[in-house]
């Protein structure tokens, strides 16, 4: 999953968070009123670990985004000659005005606008289809909403390209007009795929909040003579209303976010957005730092209003109904005719979101040229023996974008289960400000924290030098990697330490067990799961994400995502797509195989012993 | 019979409210002592902070002679040596039956074979023996039970904490395992404190019980005398499903509305405790008759379950008869049976 793929886990998380439960043992005062030496002393020493884990965020988090910040209104701060701590506005005036940077803050909004209604409007659509009548073919549609949520948006659009372009697959079939070539490389193509990518994220948020409904308001109304027709627009739709509206503002904070597809479609046919002026002025020489920190400003700005919206929208409780009392509504049946053409528009929305997709990069990775199209000469292995040649330049990328991945996942599922141990046990302050602090990263998009690494780590005296993370070497990637990945990892253990019976420690603690004992044989063996899945979430994660790879490509050598992207503007779509194939195929396959194996071996209890 | 458990002075506070006031609390070794308390009372609390899992602001805890909590010392729960029935039990469920039990033996590195037999005699006394390689999740809540009170058996505490043991059970159960479960305590002569909400429950296992209010203990006394004597109108009200008749002594006589009774009481504001049982015709004790309107009947089986209104007060009584709603019931009270206590003002339990 790509990095600006995050919302829909945002939402997910949100969710669970409000579920964690706050856990106050000891307050400051009551440590202060301990005098024994001993204990002063190993407290002392955890106030020590608190200290350390808010440097690990203001490291990774923090600084990086101070400095993105401070960059825009500072417009010589991290001028190599000449720095300066000079606040500037009319720097930032001048560059918000650039014609060039209007237009791109226009098209992220004009962008964002339309997505948000047509991806909730599918999304909604899917949803209620789906959950709430009994229609055919449902091995078909029930796996495409999440297939589709883990597959890379430069991906998606890739393929998309490869059928829309001029001399594309679609042209050639003479399906696909001129005109529509030209009206898809615009915004209309970034419409359709970016709708075609983000449906599953309405799809969860209304699908859940329909499961919330249940099926005895709909009864009621039916008791009452209210027809189908009149229940869906009287009844269900103003009870969705809040659940939409939540759906809209995090497809729009999703596509504000969003690089791949920028860097994509976006590039080749000009519409440039904001996610894709700060990598352009960031890293195509000349680099303009004050112009890519004055957009970053704007992103955030405009990222923070929508984080805000969604928070009051929350607060207001509009989401209460979603009750656990609600008996699960059954699929209700539907005559021949409804059935098999809602079924059909169904379907169609999974092929063309994610079936179609993968078929025409098989197709294109199976085949040597594009011009050649589906002829049966066309068709080779070439591209596969490629990206497989430990010659070729694809397989080290590959590697090491195994390597990196795993290595993030490791390092990150590692520390977010030490803080999420420590967290839970500390006082609510510490919680509070590392919680909120984990879930307002989610919202950063990576474009503006690769940037923030690029400041702090290639201009700010003391880091520039620094042995490791050095800038320029895989270790900073890495560093990047585990930041936009440490968040997820937190808030998942979190939320599964926070589902943890308090008495189960207490009862090991009351039998003697040492603070150590309890995190490996009490609580370890009980989110172990969790972590596995925090895992293997950052694994994927991680190999398919653009915006830092992008920013911060060691010298040593390109990871996949910047590979494929850099492939496919040198028309060299055919190993993009073998490679993108076999990236997929591998971390698919280790990440099902690594989580049967985890199903299967890790999960000894029901949820509700625990809690 | 010397003091295993002595709190003095515990006092606890938390976000500026008082949960425990200057409490004091002692308890011989061998003896099980309930605290009985509404929620909120501080009884959950003050357990917590005998086991160590939380600290008073004030006060000492002793145990067996050696201060476990004070301004100068503060042992942790792992050293304390107290084992605690939890009230979800807080088995671990990753381990089997056996495995909780080594685990929680695991830190007082015991010698194998002492351990074994200690594991062994838990399981056998708790009937656990055929189930010992389960996990948690497979056990009925009933054996589960039984799980968490032999991995306290089995690392022998100095002191026994039950938490609201049976509350996760359904009725029919709890009375079989409370027995069960207390035989077993008494035939291992632990020294038990046990917090409930069930005065019933109390009334079972204890040889005392400490009455506990908004963090005070307000009668600590055995079963029977707080069912014959409670000391004040709140213990009164919470135990044994007992009516307060709200009335005025004056001159050696209780007055409430109407009724005078001819019953020595205190001067001033004052309540008359009925038991239910206690209501007998009307003509037997005629010292002490009183009427009332029947608001309300319900067959019980061995009697009937009568609410009557006299005064303004709702009176709870057994009735061998039915009796008519919205008519006069007249019923008199044995004045040997009769408590009357100044009121003090205190609101309902039930209420806080």
């Amino acid at each position: 999953m790509r990095r600006n793929g995050s919302n829909g886990t945002k939402t997910a998380l949100f969710q669970c968070d409000r579920r964690v439960r706050f856990l106050t043992t000891k307050s400051a005062a009551q440590l202060r009123r301990t005098i024994l030496p001993r204990s002063v002393a190993l407290w002392g020493s955890l106030a020590l670990v608190d200290l350390a884990i808010l440097a690990v965020f203001f490291l990774l988090i923090v600084l990086p985004l101070l400095s993105v910040l401070a960059q825009a209104v500072m417009p010589a701060l991290f001028d190599p000659k000449a720095p300066g701590f000079g606040i500037d506005i009319s720097a930032l005036n001048h560059a918000l005005f650039a014609p060039r940077v209007l237009r791109s803050i226009l098209h992220s909004l004009e962008l964002g606008a339309a997505v948000a209604v047509t991806a909730t409007l599918t999304g909604g659509l899917f949803a209620a289809m789906t959950q709430r009548f009994a229609l055919p073919l449902r091995a078909f549609y029930a796996p495409v909403p999440w297939l589709v949520f883990l597959t890379p948006g430069y991906l998606k659009a890739m393929a998309w390209v490869l059928l829309m372009a001029p001399g594309g697959y679609l042209a050639q079939l003479r399906v696909l007009p001129h005109w529509g070539s030209d009206a898809f490389f615009g915004l209309g193509g970034l419409v359709l795929v970016h709708t075609l990518s983000l449906f599953p994220l309405p799809a969860f948020i209304i699908g859940s909040a329909l499961t919330g409904l249940g099926q005895d308001i709909e009864d009621a109304a039916r008791l009452s003579g209210a027809g189908p027709w009149r229940i869906w627009l009287r009844i269900n739709l103003p009870l969705l209303l809040p659940a939409i509206a939540l759906s809209m503002i995090a497809i729009f904070a999703e596509v504000l976010s969003d690089f791949g597809l920028a860097a994509t479609i976006g590039r080749s046919s000009g519409f440039g957005v904001l996610t894709y002026g700060i990598y352009a002025a960031a890293s195509d020489y000349p680099v303009d730092f004050p112009l890519a920190g004055a957009q970053a400003l704007v992103l955030l700005t405009l990222i923070l209003l929508v984080t805000l919206g969604d928070r009051l929208l929350r607060r207001q409780g509009a989401l209460r109904l979603i009750s656990g009392r609600s008996k699960p509504s059954h699929r209700r049946e539907l005559g021949a005719m409804a059935r098999w053409s809602w079924a059909a528009v169904i379907v169609a929305i999974g092929i063309l979101a994610i079936w179609l997709p993968l078929g025409v990069i098989l197709v294109r990775a199976l085949t040597a040229t594009l011009g050649a199209g589906l002829q049966w000469s066309n068709f080779t292995f070439a591209n596969f023996t490629e990206t497989l040649s430990p010659r070729a330049m694809a397989l080290p990328s590959l590697l090491r974008s195994f390597g990196y991945a795993g290595l993030t996942a490791l390092i990150a599922a590692t520390i977010a289960l030490i803080l999420a141990a420590r967290l839970d046990r500390g006082g609510p302050n510490l919680r509070a400000s590392v919680t909120g602090l984990a879930l307002g990263t989610i919202a950063i998009p990576g474009i503006v924290l690769g940037f923030g690494y690029i400041l702090v780590w290639n201009r700010l005296p003391g880091f520039r030098d620094w042995p490791f993370p050095h800038y320029g070497q895989a270790s900073l990637l890495v560093t990047g990697y585990v930041a936009s990945a440490l968040p997820y990892g937190l808030i998942i253990i979190l939320t599964a330490v926070g589902q943890l019976a308090p008495s189960l420690t207490d009862a090991a603690r009351l039998h003697g067990h040492k603070a150590a004992a309890r995190l490996v044989k009490v609580v370890l063996p009980l989110v172990l799961l969790s972590v596995i899945s925090a895992l293997l979430l950052t694994f994927i994660r991680t190999i398919f994400e653009l915006p830092i790879s992008q920013l911060l490509v060691p010298q040593t050598g390109s990871p996949v995502p910047p590979y494929v992207v850099r492939l496919l503007g040198h028309d060299d779509d055919g190993l993009a797509s073998a490679l993108a194939l076999v990236c997929m195929v591998g971390a698919g396959g280790i990440a099902g195989l690594g989580w049967r194996l985890a199903q299967k071996h890790l999960n000894f209890t029901p949820k509700e012993r625990l809690s | 019979m010397t003091a295993a458990l002595i709190c003095e002075g515990i006092e606890k506070h938390l976000g500026g409210k008082a949960i425990l006031c200057a409490l004091n609390l002692s308890v011989a070794a061998g003896e099980v002592v309930s605290l009985l308390g509404a929620s909120g009372s501080g009884k959950t609390t003050l357990l917590r902070a005998i086991a160590g899992l939380t600290h008073p602001d004030h006060g000492t805890i002793t145990l067996n002679g050696a201060q476990v909590f004070g301004p100068n010392r503060v042992i942790p729960p792992e050293k304390r040596q107290i084992g605690m029935v939890f009230q979800d039990y807080a088995l671990w469920p990753h381990m089997t039956v056996l495995g909780n039990l080594a685990f929680a033996l695991a830190p007082q590195r015991l010698p194998d074979a002492e351990a074994q037999a200690r594991i062994t005699h838990a399981l056998e006394v708790t009937q656990l023996s055929p189930l010992r390689d389960r996990l948690p999740a497979a056990l009925s809540g009933g054996q589960q039970q039984r799980v968490a009170i032999a991995r306290c058996l089995a690392s022998r505490p100095q002191l026994m904490l039950l938490d609201e043991p049976l509350s996760n059970l359904d009725s029919a159960l709890r009375e079989d395992l409370r027995s069960e479960m207390m035989n077993l305590v008494r035939r291992e002569a632990i020294t038990v404190v046990y917090v409930t909400h069930d005065q019933a429950e109390a009334m079972a296992v204890s040889d005392r019980i400490a009455v506990m209010r908004s963090g005070e203990i307000a009668q600590l006394d055995r079963p029977e005398t707080l069912y014959n004597a409670p000391a004040t109108p709140f213990v009164a009200s919470f135990i044994g499903g007992f009516s307060l008749l709200h009335g005025h002594g004056a001159r050696g006589m209780f007055q409430a509305g109407d009724a005078v009774l001819n019953l020595p009481a205190p001067a001033g504001p004052a309540v008359l405790v009925i038991r239910p049982e206690d209501a007998h015709p009307y003509g037997k004790y005629p010292a002490t008759g009183l009427t009332g309107r029947v608001i309300s009947a319900a067959y019980q089986g061995r009697c009937w379950r009568l609410s009557v209104s006299i005064a303004g007060c709702t009176i709870r009584l057994d009735w061998p008869c039915a009796a008519e709603t919205g008519k006069d019931l007249q019923f008199s009270l044995p004045p040997d049976r009769c408590c009357i206590l100044p009121f003090d003002d205190a609101p309902n339990p039930k209420d806080a």
